[in-house]
């Protein structure tokens, strides 16, 4: 497996009028060629900084990369200048956002918008760069691709037009796609086809794929790794086998106990188990506990979390938890999630 | 409600914003205390010579000097800010029902009472500011009434168009049907969840209004029109018209100075309020 | 589009009825008797009967009110009272010297307005921004007419850079008249309209698509120019054709103060004169004019956005 992107203690922090917030606070990951990591989490966990750190996209002022490399072919992406970053983004790196809605301009056709990356990063004739853009939509599976390419973005559907931003996001061949909630706006039909459409693009290309989602039947279907983010951090990252299997942190646990299971029981009939949600809410971010950040709505909370922060740890390898009792191999926090 | 206690909070973190709150207050406290006490009520008398410069030392009277009737300019200057502060706050005041009730009115019923109340406000809008101030006043003549008639008429066209869009849009929210779903009666729904809502633009548009108000109660004294029996700063400068040719500028720049400092404030605290309120919480 | 014209024009009628129907009520109903403010208490009865007949108010109501609709068709509002002059006349004479004021006026300041707004917005937030909002707030807070005196005092008057009033039709002779009056409109309208646009293209700067073009790479300059400027221009466009009737009218003030013969200070004086035809006929054009202007508005509005269809 080739490595194509590090993500080294990522800090990312806002400087607002009550004070700094460090969103992002020490996340580390690796990206490999032709596999997805799913980054998942509630919302405010810091996913979505974390994705748009990658791509140097953060509001300055007031967000601020604080700390952390972010290594790419050898490069720091940090370390580069804004022209060498521009250069990088929709080309080598491309990004799509949760809401298509919005996120295409509506005064301008798809076709021109397309064409629009095609002509910044490559280099083809105006008609070349047509031809290409309307490639592009053929491969994302939109019908009469020559005659959409004229339409506006409010012409087409939700998924289509998320299927247009895929295929902006494609059309220069980028290493690593960073998916930012790609389906979170769409009904769960079309949500299916985006992920399909996704994971035969990554077969076909051989590209990474950063997913950031709070949904979990997303990770499942479409990640090959699973990070676990909560306030700001990591707190478990393991493949995504693993993390369905044996979910060592109480958070992920909880997720995953949160997720209505239609199973049946050996009779043949329809177990009724009881949704099991995390107590409590995230932690304000201004106002975190001292020690583990998840002390307040942990079932196994005991003394030993409220002092220091515990570490992430290789438990097993390719496995890393951040908690004390995961460590210690407490028995008394077996899974007791229930799978069908 | 703590909407109210936020937005105090957050602007009395702004040393400009609260610098501009005490200026219009020191206006305030002037018109008031020139209708309570009837300070400056002789303004009428001529004092000393006509076109006296800023004198000091004679009195606090002379400070911003006479007109051509040797007339004191800082009691006429006072009474202006009486007038001023009176038209702007008076018509803004009265404006503001009218425009809550006919936009609230027009956006949550729609229907026919949406379609007159549309109708009033684009004919009313369609008559230039400056023409109906002036139509009015030539039907009603001159004086307080007719200017605050004049101002009350059309200042309340913007705050109105600006609600009934907001209950448009809220109306197909979905915490409304949500409400509806547990069976919340009309009136509750229209003023319990709508109002809350609304009352950034309310206030908004106060800010708005005053300033308007001010400004085209200057512009018809100005003319002739409005406000003829006390001086108010339209008035004034309409007097040193003439007076700037042959030196004498004291009239109008004080006039201009006193207008100027309102405006700002009030525009500058105008803009604090408008970030304060804004949803969008930005950093 | 056509139709779309058509039903928006007939759309218009109940409205400029009720335009019709203020003005008159205004001018024929509410006012005193127009004929006592145009020659006051003391004339003999026999002369205010007179100007009564002349002015048709001697009609029952609905006549007369016939008649006012009878005026803005055929477009022939009478005489002037004070000056006798036939309205429709004074008008038309008045309309050349008025816009040859406001749009010069209108397209300087627009452009440099524009201009000034997509600098300071570009670098929103950073010194020049707050600087500018600020110097601008300033410069709006000043009322209009100090602008005028003291313009003509200082630039005309003391430095002599400009005569004091006055007008010619002549070129280029004319732009020795009109520069002092173009600059203090210049200077009157420059706050509001830089804060319009400023707020229309900052409105832009924050919305997804932007950051779906950075996403892209390209660069901030080309964001601006390509996507928020079109994006912004449509409210510009609206706010621009809106000016209209105020181009027509012309600046009330300035006309009056630079002795420009235009549609705007003929209304002052009619208003010193309490000139009955003339204001009522003034009130009634600009504010068709108006009216026309809205249509233009949506009509033009329809074709500059692409998400608005033509019903």
């Amino acid at each position: 497996m080739e490595k194509i992107l590090e993500v080294q203690n990522l800090q990312t922090s806002f400087f607002t009028e009550s004070g700094e917030v460090r969103a992002v606070d020490g996340i580390s990951f690796d990206l490999y060629k032709g596999k997805t990591v799913g980054i998942v989490g509630e919302s405010g966990c810091g996913k979505s900084v974390t994705s748009l750190s990658i791509m140097r996209l953060i509001p300055s002022p007031p967000g601020k990369i604080v700390g952390g490399k972010i290594l790419y072919a050898g490069k720091n992406l940090l370390d580069l200048s804004i022209g060498q970053m521009r250069k990088i983004r929709g080309n080598e790196i491309s990004m799509i956002f949760q809401e298509p809605m919005t996120s295409l301009n509506p005064v301008f056709t798809i076709g021109n918008q397309l064409m629009e990356a095609i002509l910044l990063h490559q280099d083809l004739s105006k008609s070349g760069a047509r031809d290409k853009a309307v490639e592009m939509l053929k491969l994302v599976g939109i019908p009469s691709p020559e005659k959409r390419i004229q339409d506006y973005p409010h012409q087409l559907s939700g998924g289509m037009r998320q299927r247009v931003m895929i295929a902006m996001a494609l059309s220069c061949n980028p290493q690593i796609l960073v998916a930012d909630e790609p389906t979170t706006a769409l009904d769960v039909t079309i949500q299916a086809q985006i992920l399909e459409l996704l994971r035969e693009l990554q077969e076909k290309v051989g590209m990474a794929i950063m997913l950031i989602t709070h949904d979990l039947g997303v990770v499942a279907e479409t990640a090959h790794e699973v990070v676990v983010m909560y306030a700001g951090k990591v707190v478990e990252r393991a493949t995504a086998e693993e993390i369905f299997k044996n979910p060592k942190h109480p958070y992920t646990q909880g997720l995953l106990n949160s997720i209505p299971v239609l199973s049946k029981d050996p009779t043949g009939k329809i177990k009724k188990t009881r949704l099991e949600p995390i107590p409590g809410i995230v932690p304000n971010l201004f106002d975190l506990p001292k020690g583990c950040r998840f002390q307040e709505r942990c079932k196994y909370v005991e003394d030993r979390c409220r002092g220091v922060e515990p570490e992430l740890r290789e438990l097993v390898p390719g496995h890393w938890v951040r908690c004390v009792k995961a460590e210690a191999g407490d028995s008394a926090m077996a899974v007791t999630v229930s799978r069908g | 409600m703590s909407t109210q206690n936020r937005l105090v909070k957050k602007l009395l973190k702004k040393p400009i914003a609260l610098f501009c709150l005490v200026v219009l207050a020191a206006y305030v406290v002037v018109a008031g205390i020139v209708f309570f006490t009837g300070f400056g009520s002789e303004w009428a008398n001529p004092l000393a010579a006509a076109h006296l410069p800023p004198t000091f030392g004679s009195g606090y009277r002379l400070w911003f000097g006479t007109d051509v009737m040797g007339r004191s300019i800082l009691l006429k200057l006072v009474q202006g800010v009486y007038v001023s502060i009176n038209v702007g706050f008076g018509t803004a005041i009265l404006s503001a029902p009218i425009g809550i009730i006919l936009g609230l009115l027009a956006g949550y019923f729609g229907g026919w009472l949406d379609e007159v109340i549309s109708w009033l406000m684009t004919t009313l809008s369609s008559i230039p500011g400056i023409l109906l101030l002036i139509a009015i006043s030539y039907a009603l003549g001159k004086g307080l009434f007719a200017v605050y008639v004049a101002l009350t008429s059309t200042s309340w066209i913007g705050l109105a168009r600006i609600l009934r869009g907001e209950v448009l849009k809220h109306r197909r929210m979905e915490y409304l049907i949500a409400a509806e779903a547990i069976g919340a009666s009309h009136s509750s729904r229209l003023f319990r969840h709508i109002l809350p809502n609304v009352f950034h633009q309310v206030v908004l548009s106060l800010s708005f209004m005053v300033e308007m108000g001010i400004r085209s109660e200057v512009l018809l004294s100005y003319l002739g029109l409005g406000v003829q029996n006390l001086p108010s700063w339209g008035k004034m400068i309409d007097d040193a018209k003439g007076e700037l040719h042959n030196g004498v500028w004291w009239q109008l720049t004080a006039a201009t100075v006193a207008m100027f400092f309102l405006l700002v404030s009030l525009n500058v605290f105008g803009d604090y309020l408008r970030d304060a309120l804004d949803p969008k919480a930005r950093y | 589009m056509w139709t779309f014209l058509l039903k928006r024009i007939l759309g218009s009628i109940p409205v400029v009825f009720g335009v019709a129907a203020i003005v008159f009520c205004l001018f024929n109903l509410v006012g005193g008797d127009p004929a006592l403010l145009l020659v006051g208490k003391h004339a003999t009865p026999e002369r205010i009967a007179s100007i009564r007949a002349e002015l048709g108010l001697d009609q029952p109501l609905p006549k007369q009110f016939v008649q006012y609709l009878g005026q803005i068709v055929t477009f022939d509002f009478g005489r002037s009272y004070t000056t006798r002059e036939d309205i429709r006349k004074k008008i038309l004479d008045g309309l050349v010297p008025s816009i040859s004021l406001t749009i010069p006026a209108f397209f300087l300041t627009t452009f440099f307005s524009l201009l000034i707004a997509m600098i300071v917005s570009f670098y929103r937030g950073r010194a020049i921004d707050r600087l500018s909002v600020a110097f601008f707030v300033f410069l709006m807070s000043m009322p209009g007419l100090a602008y005028i005196l003291f313009g003509q005092y200082f630039l005309a008057a003391r430095l002599g850079w400009a005569p004091i009033s006055g007008y010619t039709a002549e070129w280029p002779d004319a732009i020795q008249y009109l520069k002092l009056p173009v600059l203090i409109y210049i200077f009157l309208n420059l706050g509001s309209d830089i804060r319009f646009y400023r707020n229309s293209l900052i409105e832009e700067v924050n919305q997804d698509y932007v950051r779906t073009a950075r996403a892209k790479g390209t660069s901030e300059i080309t964001i601006f120019l390509k996507h928020i400027l079109k994006n912004a221009m449509i409210p510009v466009i609206t706010y621009v054709v809106l000016e209209i009737p105020y181009l027509v009218l012309g600046s009330l003030l300035l006309e009056s103060f630079f002795s420009i013969p235009g549609i705007g200070g003929m209304t002052v004086d009619a208003v010193a004169n309490s000139d009955f035809p003339v204001l009522k006929a003034m009130t009634t054009v600009i504010s068709l004019l108006y009216v026309f202007s809205t249509i233009l508005m949506d009509v033009l509005y329809r074709i500059v956005d692409p998400r608005m269809s033509f019903k």
